[in-house]
Parts: C-alpha cells; structure tokens; sequence
C-alpha cells in the first residue's frame, strides 16, 4: 500500500499530521519524557564541563593546590599557550586524519558486512554473536595485544609476513605505518558498532520495497542504490556521528600502543590532554585544550545533525 | 515460475554468500581467538619468539592462580568482587539508560515542540566530551555527593554515557515506524502514553535490542571512569581490575588473557539473550498499514 | 696423668665440635624488626605496586597481622605509572585514604608536600642499616620522604657466546687491530656494536627503551657518563651542551643504521627486555631484576647461560667521564594525611626490616641493607652457577660507587616529558641534534621558571 512505501515522506498531510498535538497531555508530555535524560546529563557531563571550563581560566597544576586562582589578567594563558604550541597542532591534524580515515573505512566495512549478514541464510544467530566478539575486549587489552601483532621483532604481523618472503616493518614508528597500524586496532574493535546498526536498521526496511523494485526488473546494484542507501540514511549518519564522537574508546587503545609517540608522530589530543594534566600536572592547561576539542565537536556536531535532518527527507 | 537453474543458481549464489561472510567473520575473530588461546597456554609459550601458533599443552594455571586456587602464589586477583561489580553496574545502567534514552528517543521523534532542535544537539554534543576531562571534576562533585566507590555511583555516570546514543538510535528506530499506526491508536481512544507503550514500542525491537548490546558493552569495557570512581575491591569493576596484572617491568599477559576469557563469558550471555531482538525487524516488514 | 689426658682430648673435642658452627657465634638467622608494639584494632592500608614479583612481600604480611593484631588492607595494585597517576589525583583532591603509599626515589619530589617526614618515626640507629647513598638520595631539605626497599640499578650485558667465539675474536682483531674485549666505555660500545651487525654476528649490536621516562632516563645516563650535567647546580638546563648533543648524535646513529631495533621509540623495559631475551642482542644496560628471567631456559632459551655482566662503561671520551649508574630505589611512604601514622611506620620498619628484605632479595631484588647483602652474597657462594654470585658482587659495587639519582625534582617528570619526545625525534631524523636539544631545553627553562626555581 502507498502508505507503507511512504515511511518517511512527510507529504504535507502526513507533516500537518505529526505537528497537531496528540491528544490528552499534549505540550508536556514529550518534555516529560526527555527531562529524565537531562537530568542525567546535566549532573554527570554539564557539571564537570563548566568546573572544567573555570579550571581552563587559571593556572591550576594538580599537586599545587594554590594555583586553583582565577585572575582575569591571566585567564587566557592557556588557551594562547596551546595556539603556540607545535604539538598541540599536530595533535589536531593528527586527530582529524584519525577520525576522517577511521570513520569512513569503518562505515564501508560495515555498509558492505551488514549488507552481507542481512543476507546470510545459515547460522544467522552465530555469525552475529561472532560479529560482536571485537566489542567485548576491553579497549586496553586490544591496545596490548595489537601493540604486540605490530612489534617490529617479535610480532606476529612481521612473522608472517616473513613467512612470505615480505619485509617486515616497525608499524608503531614508521610514519604512515603507525596512524594506520592504530587506525586498524581500532576498526577492529568498532566495526561491530556500525555494523549492527546498520544491520538493525535493514532488518526493519519493508519488505515490499524490494518487491515492488524486482516486478520492476531492478538489478541487485540498483535496489541497494535507490532503496536500501537512501532509506538507511539516518542510520548511517546516527552511526557516523556516534563513531565520530566517541573519543573515549580510542583513547585506551591509543595510550597502550604508541603512547602518542614516536616523537608526537602519533599523538592524538587525548592523549596529549592525559600527559598534560595528569602525568605533567598540567590540568589547567588540560582542561583548556579539553574545552577547544568541545567547542570544535559542537561545529562538528551541528554539521552531522543537518545531515540528519536532511536524510529523513527523503525524495 | 523459476526453472531448475535458476533455483540451482540461486542457491548457488546463496552458498556463495554464506561462505563468504563465514570467512569475513572468521577472519575477523581470530585476533580474539588469539587472546584466548593465550590464557591457555603455558607461560612460557605466552612470549615465545617465534611465536607459537598452536599450543603444544593447554593448562588452566592462569585460572588457579586468578581464583586464588594457586598454592605457590599468594598474591591474588578479586575476581569476583569485580565479576559481581561489573555485572551489577553494567545491567543496572543498561536497563534504566535504555528505558530513560527510549522515553526521549520516542519524544523526539515523533513530536515537534520549542527547543526539540537544541535539546536534541545538546545531547549529541554531551558524548563529545572526552572521560578524561570528566573524571577528575566528577571525582570531586561524587565525594561530595557520597557516591564515590560505589556501584550506584559509577552506574549513575554509566547511565548519563549511554544516553545521549540510545536516545539517537530510537529516534531513528521510532521514526521508521509508520505514524499512521500511532495515529489510528489516537484515532482509537489512546492516550499518548498507551499508544507509546502498546503501538510505537513493540516495534522499535531491533533498536531496543541494538541499544542495550552497546550500553552494556559500554558499561562493561570502561576503563577511565572505573578507576577513577572506585577506589577498593568493595565496588571496582573489570576494567581496573585489568591493571593487576601489570607490574613493575612487565605485564602478565596470560594473566590479562585469563581474565579477559572470563570477562567475555557475561558479555557473550547477554549478547545472545538480546540480539534476537535484531531479528523482529523482519516480521515487521510483513505488516501492512 | 690419664686423667690429664683425658680432659685435654675432651677439651679438644669440644673446641672442634664448636668451630665447626661458627654461624651460631654470629646473628644467624635474619630478623624481623617493627613486631614489638601492639596494634590490635588497628586497619592499615596500603597503596602498592601489584604483581607476582612482590610474594615475598604478601607473604609477609600476614606474619606482621598475626604477631601485632593489626590488620592489613591492601586498597590499591598497581603498575608503576598508573600508581604515580593514582597518587597523583589522591593529592590533589584530598581523597587519600590509606596510611602506607608506594614511593621511588624519581618520582617522590613531585610529592613531598604531601608526604611525612619519616625522621619522626626512624631514628638514626633504624636509618643505619640502609645505604647512606640512598638515604641521602631520599632526602629532601632535610626531610627524608620515603625509606627504601629494594634498588634498581642496570649493568651491561653482553653475549658471552659472542665475546668468547675465537672466529668473531679474530675477525675483530682483524678489523680494528684490538682485542675483542667487554667495553668499558661509550665508544668500544659502538665500535662494538657496529661491528657485530656488520658482520652479521648479531641483528642487533645495542638494545634500550625508547620512550617515555626511560629514555630520558637513559639519555641522562649518557650524559653524566660523558662528563655532562642534565641540569647545573643552579637549574639550569644543561643538556643541550656539546656533550648533550654528541650523545644524541650517537643514538641517531644508532638508529639509522640499524644498530638497534627500528622499533625502539615504542619500546618500553619489557619490550627491550624481550628483544635481548630472543636473542638478538649483543649489549646493553639492563636492570638487575631480570637475571632471573633471562637464566630461564624455558622462558629464554636463546641466552640462558649465555650472557655475562659487567659495571657500567664509562661515557664519551672526554673531560668527567665515569660509569653508568642511573638508578632509584623502590620505596614505602607516608602520606601526610594518614590516619594511622605511627602504626603505619611500624608496617614500614617490618616490611623493610632484615627478614623481609632477605626474602625478597633471594627473588632477585637488589637489597638496600648491607646485612641482606652480605647474605645473599653468601648463599650465592654456594651456586653452582658462577654468575650468581659475579652479579651481586658486581651490583654491590655499583650501588654503593655508581648509584646516581636523576634531579630530585618535581619537575623531572614533566621535564622529561619534553625531552624524550626530542630525542625520540632526533633518533627518528625529524630534529637536528643540536636544534632539538636547544628547543627542549628552552622549554624546560621555562617549566622551571614558572616553578620558581630562578627567584633570587
């Protein structure tokens, strides 16, 4: 029927539909429904942001209690400190190459996986429980264990690539080698993310859709091109920017195989935000290039949403 | 009407298929299977160069010592204060920020009111903050508020993590969900909490079950926080409990390996019991408006 | 006169029955010390490093609970730097909840407003028994900050299956016109090295970490070595001198010629540990603690048996050169905001007493009392493996002669984490010696100027 083919076609009708309020409790209760989050939210994140935004102002190192004092006259020190400074720089170049490169190879992968798994008909169940097997290591062992493949003399990567009369490599020191040796750990251990929900999200595609295209005589490439990419549109960019915001997990993997080094040629801003505040006792000027990293995710942010919100209007 | 080769082509395809994603997905295990294998191994095997693929004795010593059982060594791992802890802080946090990220999901998706764009982005932006910018202000406020080392504490922070993605994924899930069928339920007398609850939910199954596989994997797997906010065995989790196997030049890797067999066994349980979730969405293609 | 005779034999006898266990005219066995007061009801806790290396330790601890009614907690294990982080924040936020910390002597100035003065609670006849070096290397101002455990301190190993094969002797004989002999100092360790990987003798000639403390750690060793200062009396940076810079020219030679591993920018002490244990090293300074593992032919089979020690070589030729020594000691502290001090420097007195560090030392720790020395020395004596006894000798020179601290500063760790990038970049060939060094001493000027070291 039309109207299940019209999924997410706000014809204006069904658009007038959606903006009437709904019956009964009307304004208040989507509010009702997202105040618990906020609520979460705003003890666990919004605190700590602002107490960091303050500490951002002054001084602060964290075995000299003293230097917790706001001066205005000195408020900004940090934040020009980190603008002159050559490593703070490469550590944002070095972070963008990261996620750019990261995000969208893992997004082709998963595109390509889900699409496959979708479609698999023989031991479904295990192959998705195998799929999420990366996912449940935590990230520090995967950084152990891959800093160990990578290990120019004992490692398993130049092992076997001996074995085949090939050259070994330093992975984690040679420049490209060493982004992308991490660039690879860490697809490793994400690419169930995005595959799953990619997968979740053709699972729950209509059914009909297809139908209708194969009476239409589509081919395979065609149906995945004009049905399947535009209709999980919101998936992938509820994907994207969740893989692309998740510094977190990166981290750990990070720290444990290159530390950011050899000499910066890896660093990423978290971990030069760790050394700073916590192994320098610099948390003043930790917590300032903490607060530039927010404000560029807010850009970044902004950006990924107008996608979004794009790709649920479909054609 | 298919004649006999086409079908033979057809299933042919399928076989193809089948094997292919069996390899992709084999291959993608086999650094996991490593670090297994490896808890098994004897320790001498463990850093052997060249290494040793297959193991020439499997042995369960990594597991004695961890459990204690081990009579030549005293120093031992609290793996089950972190077992009970991590199961209590990962499930906890799981059901409440699932059910408290679905109520906003749904909201956003499927109702329009004043600052629905702002919120919605304020969400987003709260998961680009890095843990270590949090952990040592959210050190401070919890010792305040009585909730450092303490499996509510931390489950609290879990919580407010998770979220921020679980509200997006349902937002998209709900929002693939055809309004006529929330419509009709108003048009049949439901308030919006009964259609919310009896129409809308039922079939936002895959993204219920996508976003508790992540909030408890997250949960499970955090490190930053963990060892910040706890600070005895009384409530510290897996993660942390990592670190005892690092020393002072070197790290246990059996030991780590050990343990990370034994962390992976509650993780597999509940990926099991959830991602049959994953599958409704095949049913629900076949409804018709 | 039979009777005479008699008691003389008698009298003979007895002296020999004596003399032959002269071990119970001394002090035989090793004591504990800290048992004497009663702490019954009392919780102690401790923040220390984790691993299986510290049983004797553990096992210990139980002894102390039962004969003082004390209980032990042991709130925190870690590994070295997540215990300096731990440490760390506990400090700064007030959060610190246990009566006994892990300590070192690099890392103590960074903490020492935060910790007791232990001379409260040790007196000089406690403070005796330990090696004037160290305690002067555990003292701040007057204020000693820690009371030692165990020493770390490296030799130089070197293959003995190389050293003594007559055909690599000869060809060396015959490439330089001198005999193969163990290096005493920086240069035969390179005119070495690079003999042995050009020769194909070993893949590597010289093994070290590459990152973090430790290689400045290493850098610094170089550089006193060599007759150089890392920083002048007056604090300021002094690595960037002529010396300085020869040291780091040598090591990017070292590293763009293969001398040592290409991978040793991310090599840390197990990662170095493990190349040398495969066996592809010829030489290098290595810490004491890793003899046993490397005598281990289930774990090394490639070199157990097969490498020998030798002191420190001494720097670059040049004006104040002496050997290698960079060391620190492994330590317990008091926080300032213990609760239980005086039962807390108790646990420190019996953890650090005579019995205790015997045991520990048997497991290959390096002792910090001359009592446990003389001990094990001893017990070595009786292996059949000539080395054991070698190693220790060997170590105790070095400990009580060579034994040198890094700047006791707060300051050292974030200068170091200037420096180690630097010279990561000039072995990598990103910075020129000399311009590398002269940006990271700037800013290191700069660390320690904020800090108030150049206030008149």
């Amino acid at each position: 029927m039309a109207t299940n083919a019209s999924v997410n076609l706000p014809s204006s009708a069904a658009a007038r539909r959606s903006r009437r309020p709904a019956p009964g409790a009307g304004r208040w209760f989507p509010l009702f429904l997202i105040l618990p989050s906020f609520i979460f939210i705003l003890i666990v994140i919004g605190f700590p942001l602002i107490y960091s935004l303050y500490v951002s102002f002054t001084p602060y190192e964290l075995l000299k209690p003293k230097s917790l004092n706001f001066e205005l006259s000195t408020a900004l020190n940090n934040y020009q400190t980190l603008l002159n400074d050559p490593v703070f720089w490469k550590a944002l170049l070095n972070t963008v190459i990261f996620l750019t490169i990261t995000v969208n190879l893992e997004y082709v992968l998963a595109l390509a996986l889900s699409q496959l798994l979708a479609r698999v008909s023989f031991g479904q169940s295990i192959l998705r429980t195998l799929l999420m097997i990366p996912m449940m290591f935590a990230p520090v062992l995967v950084g152990f264990q891959f800093r160990w493949f990578f290990n120019e003399n004992l490692g398993l990567v130049n092992n076997i690539l001996g074995v085949f009369g090939l050259t070994g490599h330093a992975w984690l020191v040679e420049e490209p080698y060493g982004l992308f040796s991490i660039i690879l750990a860490t697809i490793w251990m994400n690419l169930p993310v995005m595959t799953i929900i990619l997968l979740a999200g053709t699972l729950s595609l209509p059914f009909e859709l297809y139908e209708a295209a194969d009476v239409d005589g589509a081919s395979a490439w065609q149906k995945f091109r004009k049905i399947t990419l535009p209709l999980l549109a919101p998936f992938t960019y509820i994907a994207l920017t969740l893989r692309s915001l998740d510094v977190s997990r990166a981290f750990d993997i990070v720290r444990i195989m290159t530390g950011g080094g050899p000499g910066n040629r890896t660093e990423l801003i978290w971990t030069y935000v760790a050394r700073l505040s916590i192994d320098s006792t610099k948390f003043g000027l930790g917590s300032a290039m903490s607060w530039i990293t927010v404000i560029m995710s807010l850009g970044f942010t902004v950006y990924l949403f107008r996608q979004l919100v794009k790709s649920r209007i479909v054609k | 009407m298919f004649t006999s080769s086409v079908r033979a082509h057809r299933r042919l395809n399928q076989n193809c298929l089948n094997g292919l994603a069996w390899l992709i997905l084999v291959l993608l295990a086999l650094p996991a299977a490593w670090i297994i294998l490896t808890a098994f191994r004897p320790a001498t095997e463990v850093n052997a160069s060249p290494p040793i693929w297959i193991p020439r004795e499997i042995t369960l010593d990594a597991f004695t010592t961890m459990f204690g059982l081990n009579p030549g060594v005293q120093a031992r791992v609290a793996v089950e204060s972190y077992m009970a802890n991590s199961i209590f802080c990962a499930v906890f946090s799981t059901i409440v920020s699932v059910a408290v990220g679905t109520l906003a999901g749904y909201a956003f998706a499927r109702f329009h009111f004043r600052l629905h764009t702002a919120s919605f982005l304020a969400l987003m932006f709260s998961r680009s903050v890095p843990g270590i910018a949090l952990s040592l202000p959210l050190f401070l406020l919890f010792t305040r508020l009585g909730l450092v080392n303490n499996v509510f504490g931390l489950s609290f922070v879990y919580i407010a993590i998770n979220i921020p993605f679980t509200v997006w994924l349902m937002d998209g899930f709900f929002r693939q969900i055809p309004r006529d069928l929330t419509e009709a339920a108003y048009i049949d007398g439901c308030s919006n909490w009964a259609a919310f609850w009896r129409v809308d939910l039922p079939l936002a199954g895959p993204g219920l079950g996508a976003s508790g596989i992540f909030a408890f994997l997250a949960a499970w797997n955090e490190f930053q926080l963990a060892s910040i906010l706890t600070r005895s065995n009384d409530a510290r989790t897996f993660p942390p409990g990592l670190y005892a196997f690092t020393q002072q030049f070197t790290v246990d890797w059996r030991g780590m390996c050990a343990m990370s067999v034994l962390m992976m066994i509650p993780a597999i349980v509940f990926v099991i019991l959830t991602q049959r979730n994953l599958v409704r969405g095949l049913t629900f293609g076949a409804v018709k408006g | 006169m039979r009777k005479l005779l008699l008691l003389v034999v008698a009298f003979t006898l007895a002296l020999a029955a004596i003399s032959q266990h002269p071990a119970q005219a001394q002090g035989s066995e090793p004591q504990y010390a800290g048992l004497d007061q009663d702490l019954k009801g009392v919780t102690i806790r401790m923040a220390n490093i984790g691993g299986g290396q510290y049983e004797a330790l553990y096992k210990s601890i139980p002894i102390f609970e039962q004969k003082t009614g004390a209980k032990v907690e042991l709130v925190a294990l870690l590994d070295g730097f997540a215990i300096d982080q731990k440490l760390k924040q506990d400090f700064a936020t007030n959060a610190v909840d246990y009566d006994v910390a892990w300590d070192h002597t690099s890392f103590m100035a960074q903490y020492k407003d935060f910790l007791e003065d232990l001379n409260q609670y040790f007196t000089k006849d406690d403070l005796k028994v330990f090696s004037p070096a160290i305690i002067q290397s555990s003292t701040i101002d007057g204020k000693l900050l820690l009371i030692p455990r165990h020493a770390d301190i490296s030799a130089l190993h070197y293959r003995t299956d190389l050293y003594g094969d007559a055909k690599i002797q000869a060809a060396y004989k015959a490439a330089t016109g001198q005999d193969l002999k163990v290096p005493t100092n920086l240069d035969d360790v390179d005119k070495q090295a690079r003999f042995f990987v050009k020769g194909g003798y070993s893949k590597y000639g010289y093994g070290m970490a590459g990152k973090e403390e430790a290689l400045n750690g290493r850098f610094f060793e170089m550089l006193f070595a060599s007759g150089g200062q890392y920083l002048t009396d007056k604090y300021e940076p002094a690595f960037n001198s002529d010396v300085g810079v020869k040291v780091a020219t040598l090591l990017r030679g070292w590293y763009k010629d293969g001398i040592i591993a290409k991978d040793t920018p991310n090599l840390v002490w197990d990662g170095d540990a493990a190349n040398f244990c495969n066996g592809s090293v010829a030489l290098k300074l290595e810490w004491y603690g890793w003899y046993s593992y490397f005598q281990d032919p289930k774990s090394c089979a490639s070199i157990a048996g097969k490498f020998g020690l030798a002191r420190g070589f001494t720097g670059l030729s040049g004006a104040g050169q002496r050997p290698t020594g960079w060391a620190g000691a492994h330590a317990f502290s008091i926080p300032t905001a213990a609760k239980n001090k005086k039962a807390a420097a108790q646990l420190i007195k019996f953890l650090t007493s005579e019995r205790v560090a015997y045991d520990e030392a048997k497991l290959g720790f390096l002792p910090v009392r001359d009592d446990v020395w003389t001990r094990i020395i001893a017990d070595a004596s009786a292996s059949a493996v000539v080395l054991d006894k070698q190693r220790l000798e060997l170590a105790r020179t070095q400990v009580s002669e060579d034994f040198k601290t890094p700047p006791l500063i707060a300051e050292w760790i974030p200068i170091s984490n200037i420096v180690y990038p630097t010279i990561q970049k000039v072995m990598l060939g990103d910075l020129e010696p000399k311009a590398g060094l002269d940006q990271a001493a700037s800013d290191a000027r700069k660390i320690l100027a904020d800090a108030g070291y150049y206030k008149k």
